[in-house]
């Protein structure tokens, strides 16, 4: 195998590894990917940048055939392919390692390098010589790992190590790190840069995905920078510079606007001081009536567990929380609804919908408490409520009865709304509510909030949309590695200083 | 959820339900009205009885795994736990403890079990499936330990004599299905602990996050069940007048069976109190009358089973529509 890999394939001069021609990906829904045309030469490290959700992970998925494309084309050498899945990217040379480990933590290292193309005589597994090759694959590599360890008794970074072993040892061609340092300390992310390198002086072209604007100018030669689906421009890393980069990714044409009303804040509705619990630390905030207080970081800063810890989801470890001037301390999620603190999670499907009951049953969900007697339900304010969500709201659906799957993102959204404002509170807190939400639900989101903050609640917003946070929060505090590490009032600085402060350039 | 049964536009899981339980009436009288021109035995006063009492007693445990099913879980248990009451109640009564105290502190060991398996599930972390699995085993084991393997008789007349009692016409153990089954379906359908237990059932994770407490529909769900399985149990040492700590083994794969053919989906949030009622006439009827028309006993199995696979494939037929 790494015999293999020292054999620096033999690619005609001046012809794209690969080459994407007008490559185009919708989603139900959503156009993920715009005509992107881009070329990857041999043996260059070619580094991909862009916000959250700007197409990154779809560009990646269609490459490595994952996802099937909706039009366009894809050369390899030269020649037109088509993948019908992951297997012929495969067969082609193309592999991934993503940031999410996807090994088998309960075989050794050895076995994990060689999985699916397992080392074999009298078709009995020849353990001894496997550990022995995978010992020198990763030694030639410069890891020092020990082959035959469980792979669960390797760190997360350890892990990903064993991963890229396995990507370089398999006759790689064309290499996709997704994230590949999030969870790698110095020394291992020095460890991987070697590797990278080294690839690439063998002639693999190396495809690198990263937040982290330092790495890209320490190990890349050419940039892309994608945005909302598009493909803004290719830079030679060299002849360009962070700021530029971040301007590119941030600069969206004007035509979106986030309805936004004026609305004088009231009194401080909550105040947090010194918050820590799993997945963040030390957060101080306050939110007032009539106010949005925007989160805005990337994805795994810590936002999302920082408002489930608010919400009595999480416990906390230490600080305090203030609600209406008073000390409060939620030992479950009901003890902060009956408070007035709602939260609308993440994820519709995984956490905010029961999908195979009907949407009647959804928008009750919350209050089933209120409106039975003696513990049976009123049939008549069961109805007479979900109803007039589903009118306020204009959730399209054949009736309350039918299961909340049947609806689309941006009427389940709605359900999840709905079932709030059914049970009514003074803190909402958003998180991503606009996802997967088309234009339409999204502007009847927004207006919605402006209709909430009138009646006197607060709203904390989390959004990785730079553009929804920025327009709507009246404060915005930006999250990084699970703490807060700067507060703007509304549209005090440029997107640019957000981004990089998210970054942590 | 009846009540929304009333709204305008026709429900399709509640259409679908009904259209079930329809089929499963239609195809019930068919076998009937087959058993009654086919055999002379089947129509008779004494076969009726016979047949309404056993399902009665499989009615029952059905009714508490359909509690347990809906919220996504399962209670391998059941038959263990009558096999364990029926002792329970026997040793009492040969104790000469009173009729009503043998049988309600018999009755009362069934929190005791369904809270051991909700604790179990919440706080040891086992799977359902794992935990009823033991204590399926566990309380066999008791039950024999208790009794030393031997069979318990010489009851008090007033205690066998009630499973042969008859009202209206009725035979009591019947009479007892109903007064489980009513209370049953108003917790289930109209009451908010019932739409808890569909929650749960449905995602619990967002049940949660919506203020429900899961722990407490859990413990219900797993007491319920446990209760009315002791309930069986006393039920069952009436009717047979002897008091084993065998008795009702393979019952836990009865009651499954006989909510699953009623429409209870295994993957929780589906089901209704009507379906195991149905479930098991339906299962006693094909062992009835394979009885009755001295088929080789070991097709009732047989039978039964690929029941399961046909209404079990239908019901996925039906989910992997409406995605």
């Amino acid at each position: 195998m790494t015999a293999a890999l020292r054999e620096a394939p033999a690619f005609p001069a001046g012809v794209a590894t690969l080459e994407l021609r007008k490559l185009d990906k919708r989603f139900a829904g959503t156009h993920a990917l715009k005509a992107v045309s881009l070329s990857f030469m041999p043996g260059e490290v070619h580094a991909i940048v862009g916000e959250n959700g700007a197409g990154k992970s779809t560009l990646i998925k269609l490459l490595t055939g994952v996802h099937l494309k909706t039009s366009g084309s894809i050369l390899w050498q030269g020649r037109e392919v088509e993948f019908s899945g992951p297997q012929d990217a495969l067969a082609l040379g193309i592999n991934a390692v993503h940031q999410e480990v996807v090994l088998c933590p309960h075989l050794t290292v050895a076995a994990n390098i060689f999985l699916g193309d397992e080392d074999t005589r009298f078709g009995l597994l020849r353990k001894r010589e496997m550990n022995r090759r995978a010992q020198e694959i990763l030694d030639g590599l410069g890891f020092h790992l020990p082959a035959a360890a469980m792979l669960s008794d390797l760190t997360i970074g350890q892990q990903q190590l064993v991963a890229t072993a396995r990507a370089a040892s398999r006759g790689t061609r064309f290499l996709v790190f997704d994230e590949p340092t999030g969870y790698l300390t110095r020394a291992e992310t020095d460890q991987l840069f070697a590797l990278i390198r080294r690839l690439h002086g063998e002639g693999v072209t190396i495809i690198y995905i990263s937040h982290r604007m330092e790495e890209i100018f320490q190990i890349a030669d050419r940039v892309s920078v994608l945005r909302d689906g598009q493909l803004i421009g290719t830079h030679v890393v060299a002849e360009t510079n962070e700021r530029d980069l971040i301007r590119e990714m941030v600069n969206r044409p004007l035509d979106e606007i986030h309805h936004k009303e004026v609305i004088p804040l009231g009194e401080t509705l909550l105040e947090v001081t010194g918050l820590s619990g799993p997945g963040f630390q030390d957060v101080s905030l306050k939110v007032r009536r009539g106010e949005i207080v925007g989160l805005y970081g990337l994805i795994g800063a810590g936002r999302s567990e920082f408002v489930q810890c608010l919400f009595g989801r999480t416990h906390k470890t230490a600080g305090d929380v203030k609600l209406r001037g008073k000390p409060v301390e939620f030992r479950r999620e009901a003890d902060a609804i009956e408070s007035g603190i709602v939260l609308l999670p993440e994820s519709r499907r995984d956490q905010g919908l029961c999908l195979n009951l009907p949407v009647g049953f959804n928008l009750n969900l919350p209050v089933f408490h209120k409106i039975s007697v003696a513990g049976l339900i009123q049939p008549g304010e069961e109805r007479g409520r979900s109803d007039k969500q589903m009118r306020d709201l204009r959730i399209v659906a054949a009736s309350r009865g039918v299961d909340a799957l049947t609806l689309s993102g941006g009427n389940q959204q709605k359900i999840v709304i709905g079932k709030w404002l059914n049970h009514g509170a003074d803190l909402f807190i958003f998180d991503e509510p606009t996802v997967g939400v088309d234009v339409g639900t999204k502007a009847e989101i927004y207006k919605l909030m402006a209709v909430l903050l009138r009646a006197g609640a607060g709203i904390i917003l989390i959004s990785s949309y730079l553009p929804e946070v920025y327009d709507l929060g009246d404060t915005l505090h930006v999250f990084r590695k699970g703490r807060l590490t700067a507060s703007f009032p509304h549209k005090r600085v440029d997107h640019e200083t957000i981004l990089a402060e998210a970054i942590g350039t | 959820m009846a009540d929304l049964a009333i709204a305008a536009k026709p429900r399709r899981g509640l259409r679908f339900g009904f259209l079930l339980n329809l089929t499963l009436l239609g195809l019930l009288l068919l076998m009937w009205a087959v058993l009654s021109a086919t055999t002379e035995s089947f129509m008779t006063a004494n076969n009726i009885v016979n047949l309404l009492r056993q399902a009665s007693l499989w009615a029952i445990i059905a009714i508490g795994q359909t509690f347990v099913i809906i919220t996504g879980g399962i209670d391998l248990s059941v038959g263990a736990v009558v096999g364990l009451s029926s002792t329970v109640v026997a040793l009492l009564l040969k104790a000469d403890v009173p009729i009503w105290a043998a049988v309600f502190l018999t009755l009362c060991l069934g929190p005791v079990i369904g809270g051991f398996h909700a604790f179990g599930i919440l706080k040891l972390g086992l799977p359902p499936f794992i935990m009823t699995l033991a204590t399926l085993t566990a309380f066999r084991g008791i039950g024999l330990l208790m009794t030393n393997g031997a069979t318990i008789s010489g009851f008090p007349p007033d205690f066998t004599g009630f499973s042969r009692l008859s009202l209206l016409g009725i035979p009591s153990l019947f009479w007892i299905v109903i007064l489980v089954a009513i209370p049953s379906y108003v917790l289930l359908h109209h009451s908010r602990w019932g739409r808890y237990i569909y929650a749960v059932g449905s995602n619990a994770e967002a049940a949660r996050l919506s203020g429900v407490h899961i722990a407490r529909t859990i413990y219900l769900a797993y007491i319920l069940s446990a209760t009315l399985a002791c309930l069986a149990g006393v039920l069952t040492a009436s009717r047979i007048a002897i008091g084993v700590a065998t008795t009702g083994e393979g019952w836990e794969l009865q009651s499954i069976a006989s909510s699953v053919i009623g429409g209870t989906s295994l993957f929780g949030a589906v089901g209704s109190i009507t379906g195991p009622l149905l479930g098991s006439m339906l299962l006693t009827t094909i062992n009835n009358g394979a009885n009755l028309l001295n088929v080789n006993p070991f097709w009732q199995r047989i039978i039964t089973g690929f029941l399961i696979i046909a209404i079990v494939f239908f019901d996925q037929l039906r989910r992997r529509k409406k995605r």
